[in-house]
């Protein structure tokens, strides 16, 4: 890549914002830090980034009024960071617009791996591909055809919708509320249960072990991921 | 005597006379017959001194009954007369009824209120014990991963130029591996924090135990990736109510435990029964098993180091009173035995009324 990748750290901790910086820089990325949300903000704006890294614990604001903020000018990738592990803080992020989020403490191949999966993603955004390919797991979107080691999988319209929209979006977590959201439509129950069955239906027929899934991971108390690459 | 006693004890005893006398009033006028007018006041008297402090209005109640009897139920009515025949014995025989009475209760009300006060001390010294026992463990496994790792950091600091590469890869390693424990403790300790403190309950909600166990692994090997582990949990869909960020956490200590305890290589076992009550979660080693001495206090907090000296800082002290606690709260039961190749963690939870597979004809919804 001939030009820079510039990421955004939004992050209050003096020592985390320094080793996230240190670890961007190494990978040659062009870092911005901002210490408080109004700061993060008119960097965003300004800089235009690539990324965006967002700490929801920040004096001046709260962190889900920043996604909001963002999100009505730009579509830029943000990853929060989130100290706590309070499943609820990271759905409410997600819903409000963030990509993924990576709870503290975190490595640095994590990290890493948590950006790249963002950036293909806008990347990728609107031309949407017409296959995922992983492992022994191949879906042909325009055909809606599923195999598994080479062996067709016949799966009923729900799972076929729910495993295309996990695919889709590789790597992303896609909560609960999204899925519902997403299949069943606005007006779906509260209650997920129905997502939980027809995931664990999906998990028979794609998984050779449901407690030791490769291709579709639980995060709990948040969604699904699927495996990417 | 308190003002707010004494308002309430007049209350009480007036209450159930006028109610006493309205009754009688009532019977008196039907039947003209003043027995039951006697029994209706004792009654009401032994209903006073049951429900008032002290003595004195069960005695009260009594002398007024009997001067009323007497003023309005007995010839002549409407004024006093006490040389009717047996009178005396009448005034005395309500007056001792309700002194017993009052005694008793007073008596019963006392005792009551002491057993509750006992038993509120008993479960606060409890509570206290807890506390300094899991204090304890807290400060003494801190303390291990701490020095570990402010003594790499000060001899890298100190020595840097006289270090050759390879041993300032050393001490950077320790000072991480140290760290990761500590983040092992805190993640832990933050467990507890969601259970309700005055309950010692927690909010649980249906999960398939698929993921549960599935995402559990995820994070252990995550953490250790060159152990392994034999994960075997029944065909069909199970749903059982928890808490399952709890539950995946008591999953992973169990899984740690036999990994740094059992002193063997083999891979551990994890398996899950199911039967029409609860669900029975098997963690198996083959190791080394327990010290026969150490199983009634493993689950205390801080039971493991002694006999481990050579790896004290991976003392599971804390981690297995935590997955007590925790499995404790689900209303569920955690025990350790030995098997004849190693030791085995056993905790169950007990199935909701709606746990297996619902019928949800998902292609035409």
């Amino acid at each position: 890549m001939s030009q820079k990748l510039t990421a955004v750290i939004i992050e209050d901790e003096k020592n985390i914002c320094r080793f996230i910086e240190s670890v961007l820089t190494g990978e040659s990325y062009k870092t911005v830090t901002a210490s408080t949300g109004t700061e993060g903000l008119s960097v965003i704006a300004s800089q235009c980034p690539d990324i965006i890294l967002l700490d929801l614990g920040l004096p001046d604001m709260d962190g889900m009024e920043i996604i909001r903020d963002v999100r009505q000018f730009t579509h830029t990738p943000i990853i929060v960071i989130s100290a706590r592990t309070q499943e609820d803080e990271k759905v409410s992020a997600l819903d409000c617009g963030a990509d993924d989020y990576i709870t503290k403490p975190f490595g640095t191949s994590e990290l890493m791996a948590r950006i790249r999966t963002a950036l293909r993603h806008s990347h990728r955004n609107e031309k949407s591909d017409s296959m995922y390919s992983c492992g022994g797991l191949n879906i042909d979107f325009d055909r809606r055809l599923i195999s598994l080691d080479g062996k067709e999988i016949h799966l009923t319209q729900i799972e076929y919708k729910l495993v295309s929209l996990l695919a889709k979006q590789a790597g992303k977590v896609l909560t609960y509320d999204y899925l519902m959201r997403q299949i069943w439509g606005p007006y779906s129950d509260n209650n997920n249960q129905i997502l939980r069955v027809n995931m664990a239906h999906i998990r028979r027929k794609l998984e050779k072990n449901p407690a030791e899934p490769e291709y579709i991971f639980t995060e709990i108390g948040v969604g699904y991921r699927m495996r990417e690459e | 005597m308190k003002r707010s006693v004494l308002l309430h004890n007049i209350k009480i005893t007036l209450f159930f006379l006028t109610a006493a006398t309205l009754l009688s009033t009532v019977f008196f006028l039907l039947s003209n017959n003043s027995a039951n007018v006697a029994i209706v006041y004792v009654l009401a008297t032994v209903l006073v001194a049951r429900n008032t402090a002290g003595y004195v209005p069960g005695i009260v109640a009594a002398f007024l009954s009997v001067v009323f009897i007497n003023f309005v139920f007995t010839y002549p009515y409407m004024a006093l007369n006490f040389t009717l025949d047996g009178y005396p014995v009448t005034f005395l025989g309500m007056v001792i009824i309700a002194t017993l009475t009052s005694t008793l209760t007073t008596h019963l009300k006392e005792q009551s209120r002491i057993l509750k006060e006992r038993e509120r001390m008993l479960i606060e010294a409890e509570k206290e014990k807890m506390r300094a026992n899991l204090l304890r463990a807290i400060s003494h496994d801190l303390r291990t991963p701490l020095t570990g790792i402010i003594g790499a950091a000060e001899s890298y600091l100190e020595q840097e130029s006289l270090l050759s590469e390879y041993e300032k890869a050393r001490l950077v390693e320790t000072i991480s591996e140290d760290a990761q424990w500590l983040l092992h403790m805190v993640e832990n300790l933050l467990s507890v924090t969601r259970i309700n403190n005055q309950t010692a309950c927690v909010k649980t909600a249906l999960e398939p135990l698929e993921e549960v166990v599935s995402s559990a692994l995820q994070r252990f090997h995550k953490r250790l990736p060159e152990s392994k582990v034999h994960a075997q949990i029944p065909d069909e869909l199970i749903m059982i109510p928890m808490d399952a960020t709890l539950i995946e956490q008591v999953l992973i200590n169990l899984l740690e435990n036999a990994v740094y305890h059992s002193g063997s290589e083999q891979p551990v076992s994890l398996s899950v029964t199911v039967d029409s009550r609860q669900a029975s979660f098997h963690i198996r080693d083959y190791g080394l098993g327990f010290e026969p001495e150490a199983l009634d206090s493993l689950f205390d907090g801080y039971a493991l180091t002694k006999n481990h000296s050579s790896d004290s800082h991976k003392g599971m002290g804390i981690g297995l009173s935590i997955c007590k606690t925790i499995i404790n709260a689900h209303h569920g039961q955690i025990f350790a035995k030995n098997h004849s190749d190693g030791a085995e963690f056993t905790f169950t939870l007990p199935l909701g009324e709606y746990t297996h597979e619902p019928e949800i004809d998902s292609s035409n919804y």
